[in-house]
C-alpha cells in the first residue's frame, strides 16, 4: 500500500463543546489508484485530506506515505514532505492574484527538482492562449486548470483534490474531472479527491463513503466509468 | 437600531493594535512637537513684542568719544529726544576668556527682566545675562573675576537691548559663549576706571514713530544733529540693531517650517492610513458585496470604514495637543531660552495652534481617506462578491521574459502589486532622510566650517580701524581734514608683516535674501596675505560670497549704501578661495577711488601678529579666528541639542513609515502566503519572495532618497542662510554621514524585516483553506 491510515482521529474543542471530526479512520491506498473520498458536510472527509496533506495534524493515529510515517515530523520536514511528494487543488483555486497563469504553474515547478515542461503543460491544460493573462482575467475552469496546473507541474506522488469542481458548473466541472483522469493515467499520480457529488463516485478506482467521522464502506469500483459518462 | 458594524471597530483595533498604535504614536508625536512649538513661539513672540514697552526699550544709542556734558545734551534733547546715560565698560572675564559688557542698574531705559536671584545693589556684586551664565555653567553664587576684579553674580538677567548677544553691530552673529552684559550696582560702576568706559547714550522719542519709514527718517535728523555736536563714534538707531531685531525677525521664523514638516507627517499617515483602508476592503470585499447587495449604501461603508482613522486621529490630536501645550511647550521654550536673552513670559494659548494641529490634520487624514474610499467602493456589489477589485478587467498583466528567472518574475509581481505601497515608502524614506542628514550634517558642517576658518582664514589678525566720526563730517570740511590727519599720524605701526589694506562696507540690496553687510578689502599689490593676482579693475568674490548669491565671474552684483539710495554695480572678474565670510576683492587703488576716499586712505592692517603700537581707541574691530567663528559656535549651541532630537524622530519615522507598510504588504498577501507554505515552500523561501522585494524597494529607496534629500536640503539650507543670517556656510555632508543615514535606514529595515519574518512564520497554512466559502 501507498498509502495507509491507521486509526486516525482528530477532534476540535474540548468539554463539552469538543466535536470529534474524525472517529479512528483506517485506509489504505494504492500507488496510482483514484480514490474519491465521499460524504456529506462535517462528515470529515477534508480534514482527513489535510491530514495526509500535513497541514493538519491527528490527535492519534499514524499516516504512512511508502513506508515513512508523517506522525510526530517537525514543521520543517512536513513542508519537505508536502514539497516532494503533494500536489494540492482546492475548490477556490487559490491562485497567487498578482501572479500570471504561467508564473503560478512556475510557483509549483521552482519546488520540483525534475518538473514537467511548463510549456507543453501550459497546452495540455489549454491555457497558452491565456499564459500572460491574470486569474481574475479568467474563467472558473481556466483558473482551476491553472491550479490543476501549479499542483500537477512537478509531478508529485500524491494529488489532493479538494472538492474542484464544488464552485464550477457542470460542463466546466465534467472538463476539470476529465484533466485530473488524464493526469492519474498519464503521470500515475495517486488521486485523493474529496467531494460531495455522489455521482463522481464512478471515474474512481476506490470509493471511500465517510459519514460522522468514520468509514462508512471502502471499495473498489469493478468497472470504472469515463468522465463523459458520469450524470448529475 | 445602531448600526451592527460599529462593533468591529473595537474588535479590528484590537487585532492590529500594533500598526494602529504606530500611527497614533507618530501623529501623537509630531503634533505634540508643532503644537508645543507654536505655543511657545507664540509665547515668546508676545514676550518679545511686549518687552518694548514693557521694559522700555531705547530707540536707538550713540556712542561719543568724550562724555558729553549737561549743555551738549540739552541741545542735542532740543530736537525731541530724550537721552539717558548707558555707560559700561567691556571687562575681560579671567575664568573663561570671555568679555562682559558692564552696565550700572537701569532706571529709565532697557530695564533688566530680573530672571533669578536679584539685582545688585552693593560693590563685588554683579547680573548677569540669563543665557552666558547657563551657556557657561554660572551659578548665582559663583564668583567671577571681571576686569580684575571679583564679583558675586547674584543675579541672572535679560537685558532686553541685547535679546541677541551682539558684542558689535557689524557682527554676522551673536555670541552668547563669549560675549555676556551685566549690570553691577551704580558704586561698583562708578568706581571702574575712566580709560575703560564707553560713552554710551540712549535715545528715546516721546512719542514712537508709527512706521518704520518715520523712524528712519527721525533718526536721520537726529544723526545730522549730531555731526554738530561732534565726537560721535557710533550711532546704532534700533531698527539697526541687531542685538534688538535679530531676535524678532528670528521668532516666527521657524513657524512656517515647522507646519511644512508637520503636514507632510500628516500627509504620509494619511496615506498610509488610506492604502490600510485599501488592504481591508480587497480583505473584506465578499463581506462588503453582501452588505452592498443587502442594501447597505455605499456612504454608509464608507463611514464605517473611516472610523477607526478619524478616531485614531482625533485621539492622538487631543493627547498631542495635551503634551505639547505641558511638555513640550517647555522643551520649545527653553530651546528659545537657548538661543536667546528672551525676558520672562506667559504662556499664550493659542486657538491657531489648535486648528493648525488639530483640525487642519484631521480633515486631511479625513479627505485623503474619504477620496480613496470612494475610488474603491465604487466597484458594484457583483464586483465585490466575486473579489474582482480591478476596474479595468481587461488590464493585462505587466509582460516579464519567461528567460527571467521566476523568482526574480515573482519579486517584481510584488512590487507591481504594491507599487502605491512603496511610493509613500519612499516617500516616508526621503521625508526621514531629510531630517536624519540635517540632523547628522549639522554638527559635521559646524565642524568643517570651524577646520576651513583655521586653515583658510587670511591673517591671524585684522585690525579695522576705527576713523573718527568727526573726520568724515562733511560740514565742516576743515575740522575733519585736521581730524582726519592726526588720525592717519596715529595708526602707522611697526608690526612687521602687517600690511594695509583699504575697507568699505556695502549692503547687498536684499532682494534675494536678507540684507547684508559685505567688507570690501583694497588689497595691495603683490598681498603676502590675500592670495589672488589681481589687476587694475579686478573685483574678486570670496568663494562663500560666490556659493551663497550664486555668482561667477562675468556676473555683476548690486550693491547699496546703508540708509542711502547710492548703488553700485559691479562685474565680477573671478573668485578668491577664502571662504572665512561673505567679502569682496579690489586693488586697494581701485576701492580708493571708486569710494573716493584719497589714494593714501587704508583702514586696517592684515598681521600674523598683535598689533600692540596702535592706540586701542582706534581699533574698530579685530578679526580673529574666534571672532569669524561666532556663526559656528552660536549655531551650536542653538542648534546643537536639537540634533538628537531631530534625528530621533526621524528614526521613529522610518520605522513606522516601513514598519506599517511592510505590514501591510505581508498581510494583503497572507491568502496567498498560506497557499504557497501548502505548496511546501519554506519559511525562508516565502521571506525571499515576499519580505524581499520590499527589501529591494526599501533599499533602492535610501539609495534614491539621498541624492534627492541631498540637494533639496542643500536649497533649504540656502534659503535659510539667505533669508534668515548674514555670512554663509557650506552644507557639508561626507561619506560617513551618508552612510550613517544608509545604516541606521537598514538598521531600521532590520528590525523591522525580523517582525516581520516572525509574521510570516505565524501566518497558519488553513488560512487558504478558510477562503471556501
Amino acid at each position: 500500500m501507498f498509502v495507509t491510515l491507521n486509526h486516525i482521529c482528530k477532534s476540535y474543542g474540548s468539554g463539552d463543546s469538543r466535536v470529534d471530526v474524525l472517529r479512528g479512520i483506517d485506509l489504505s491506498i494504492e500507488k496510482g489508484e483514484f480514490c474519491v473520498l465521499l460524504g456529506p458536510s462535517g462528515s470529515g472527509k477534508s480534514t482527513l485530506l489535510n491530514i495526509v496533506g500535513g497541514i493538519d495534524t491527528a490527535d492519534s493515529g499514524e499516516i504512512c506515505i511508502g513506508s515513512d510515517s508523517i506522525r510526530g515530523m517537525s514543521e520543517r520536514k512536513l513542508t519537505d514532505y508536502r514539497r516532494r511528494h503533494l500536489g494540492y487543488v482546492f475548490q477556490m483555486y487559490n491562485l497567487i492574484p498578482n501572479l500570471t497563469v504561467r508564473e503560478n504553474i512556475e510557483v509549483g515547478a521552482y519546488l520540483a527538482d525534475r518538473p514537467l515542461p511548463v510549456e507543453e503543460l501550459l497546452h495540455t491544460l489549454g491555457l497558452w492562449d491565456h499564459r500572460d493573462k491574470r486569474p481574475n482575467q479568467l474563467s472558473g475552469g481556466q483558473q482551476q486548470r491553472t491550479a490543476i496546473g501549479r499542483a500537477i507541474v512537478k509531478n508529485p506522488d500524491i494529488l489532493l483534490c479538494d472538492e474542484p469542481t464544488g464552485a464550477l458548473d457542470y460542463a466546466t466541472s465534467k472538463e476539470i474531472l476529465k484533466l485530473i483522469a488524464t493526469v492519474n493515467e498519464t503521470y500515475g499520480n495517486t488521486v485523493l479527491m474529496v467531494t460531495h457529488n455522489d455521482a463522481i463516485k464512478g471515474m474512481a478506482d476506490r470509493v471511500v463513503k465517510l459519514r460522522d467521522g468514520a468509514v462508512r464502506s471502502d471499495r473498489l469500483n469493478e468497472r470504472k466509468l469515463t468522465v463523459e459518462e458520469l450524470e448529475w | 437600531m445602531r448600526d451592527p458594524l460599529r462593533k468591529r471597530l473595537l474588535r479590528e483595533l484590537r487585532e492590529d493594535w500594533s500598526k494602529y498604535l504606530a500611527i497614533f504614536l507618530i501623529f501623537l508625536l509630531s503634533i505634540a512637537f508643532v503644537s508645543g512649538f507654536l505655543v511657545a513661539d507664540g509665547s515668546m513672540i508676545a514676550a518679545y513684542n511686549g518687552s518694548f514697552e514693557k521694559y522700555r526699550i531705547e530707540d536707538g544709542h550713540f556712542i561719543t568719544r568724550n562724555r558729553l556734558n549737561l549743555q551738549q545734551k540739552r541741545a542735542l534733547e532740543k530736537s525731541g529726544v530724550s537721552l539717558t546715560d548707558l555707560f559700561f565698560a567691556d571687562l575681560p572675564v579671567a575664568e573663561n576668556e570671555s568679555t562682559v559688557r558692564v552696565y550700572a542698574n537701569r532706571s529709565e531705559v532697557d530695564l533688566a527682566c530680573l530672571m533669578e536671584g536679584r539685582l545688585a545693589s552693593v560693590p563685588g556684586e554683579i547680573a548677569i545675562d540669563r543665557m552666558y551664565a547657563d551657556n557657561n555653567g554660572i551659578g548665582v553664587g559663583d564668583v567671577l573675576t571681571v576686569g580684575g576684579t571679583p564679583m558675586t553674580v547674584v543675579g541672572k538677567v535679560a537685558l532686553p537691548d541685547y535679546s541677541a548677544l551682539f558684542e558689535n553691530n557689524a557682527d554676522s552673529m551673536f555670541d552668547a559663549v563669549r560675549f555676556c552684559v551685566g549690570v553691577v550696582s551704580r558704586a561698583q560702576f562708578d568706581a571702574f576706571p575712566a580709560n575703560k568706559i564707553t560713552w554710551s547714550y540712549a535715545w528715546s522719542y516721546p512719542d514712537a514713530p508709527s512706521t518704520e519709514a518715520e523712524e528712519r527718517e527721525r533718526a536721520d535728523e537726529f544723526l545730522k544733529d549730531f555731526f554738530a555736536a561732534g565726537g560721535l563714534e557710533e550711532w546704532v538707531p534700533r531698527y539697526a540693531n541687531q542685538a534688538i531685531t535679530f531676535t524678532g525677525d528670528d521668532l516666527g521664523g521657524d513657524r512656517a517650517m515647522m507646519l511644512v514638516l508637520l503636514y507632510m507627517i500628516i500627509a504620509i499617515v494619511a496615506f498610509i492610513f488610506g492604502i490600510t483602508v485599501e488592504n481591508t476592503i480587497v480583505k473584506e470585499a465578499a463581506v462588503i458585496g453582501t452588505l452592498r447587495a443587502s442594501g447597505y449604501t455605499r456612504r454608509e461603508l464608507i463611514l464605517h470604514y473611516l472610523t477607526l482613522p478619524a478616531l485614531i486621529t482625533l485621539a492622538a490630536a487631543m493627547l498631542g495637543n495635551l503634551l505639547g501645550y505641558t511638555v513640550l511647550k517647555n522643551v520649545c521654550v527653553s530651546m528659545y531660552y537657548g538661543s536667546y536673552s528672551l525676558p520672562t513670559y506667559v504662556t499664550v494659548w493659542s486657538g491657531e495652534a489648535f486648528v493648525l494641529t488639530t483640525l487642519i490634520p484631521g480633515a486631511l487624514v479625513l479627505v485623503i481617506s474619504w477620496l480613496l474610499l470612494q475610488r474603491k467602493l465604487r466597484l458594484s456589489p457583483l464586483k465585490f462578491l466575486r473579489r474582482d477589485l480591478s476596474k479595468r478587467r481587461s488590464r493585462r498583466a505587466v509582460r516579464l521574459s519567461p528567460a527571467l528567472p521566476f523568482i526574480t518574475r515573482f519579486r517584481l509581481r510584488i512590487i507591481f502589486q504594491n507599487l502605491g505601497s512603496y511610493l509613500i515608502l519612499f516617500a516616508g524614506i526621503l521625508f526621514a532622510d531629510l531630517l536624519l542628514m540635517f540632523g547628522l550634517g549639522l554638527p559635521v558642517t559646524l565642524d568643517h566650517f570651524q577646520k576651513n576658518l583655521e586653515t583658510g582664514k587670511l591673517s591671524e589678525y585684522q585690525y579695522i580701524l576705527k576713523v573718527p566720526v568727526e573726520a568724515m563730517n562733511e560740514e565742516e570740511k576743515l575740522k575733519s581734514m585736521v581730524s582726519f590727519l592726526w588720525y592717519s599720524h596715529e595708526v602707522e605701526t611697526e608690526t612687521p608683516g602687517a600690511e594695509k589694506f583699504s575697507a568699505y562696507s556695502l549692503n547687498t540690496l536684499g532682494n534675494e535674501g536678507r540684507q547684508e553687510e559685505v567688507m570690501f578689502y583694497g588689497v595691495e599689490d603683490g598681498s603676502a596675505y590675500v592670495d589672488v593676482k589681481m589687476a587694475p579693475g579686478d573685483f574678486m568674490i570670496s568663494r562663500s560670497m560666490a556659493d551663497k548669491y550664486r555668482r561667477g565671474a562675468g556676473d555683476t552684483f548690486t550693491f547699496t549704501e546703508p540708509y542711502e539710495d547710492r548703488t553700485y554695480t559691479f562685474t565680477i572678474t573671478g573668485i578668491s578661495d577664502y571662504s572665512g565670510a561673505v567679502a569682496v576683492f579690489m586693488p586697494r587703488s581701485d576701492l580708493n577711488r571708486v569710494f573716493d576716499l584719497g589714494s593714501s586712505y587704508f583702514s586696517g592692517y592684515f598681521s600674523d601678529q598683535p598689533i600692540t603700537d596702535i592706540d586701542e581707541k582706534y581699533i574698530g574691530t579685530v578679526i580673529d579666528l574666534e571672532s569669524l567663528s561666532k556663526i559656528s559656535r552660536q549655531l551650536d549651541v542653538s542648534m546643537g541639542s536639537m540634533m538628537g532630537l531631530v534625528n530621533g524622530f526621524a528614526i521613529i519615522i522610518y520605522f513606522v513609515v516601513i514598519y506599517v507598510l511592510s505590514k501591510m504588504i505581508i498581510e494583503k498577501n497572507a491568502q496567498s502566503i498560506s497557499m504557497v507554505k501548502i505548496l511546501g515552500y519554506t519559511n525562508a523561501e516565502i521571506a525571499r519572495l515576499y519580505l524581499l522585494s520590499t527589501t529591494i524597494a526599501a533599499v533602492v529607496s535610501m539609495l534614491a532618497a539621498l541624492p534627492i534629500v541631498g540637494a533639496a536640503l542643500r536649497e533649504i539650507f540656502h534659503a535659510m542662510l539667505m533669508w534668515r543670517m548674514t555670512g554663509w556656510m557650506y552644507l557639508y555632508i561626507g561619506k560617513r554621514e551618508i552612510l550613517t543615514i544608509l545604516l541606521l535606514g537598514l538598521l531600521t529595515y532590520l528590525a523591522v524585516a525580523a517582525l516581520e519574518m516572525r509574521r510570516i512564520r505565524r501566518i497558519p497554512m488553513d488560512q487558504a483553506l478558510k477562503n471556501v466559502e
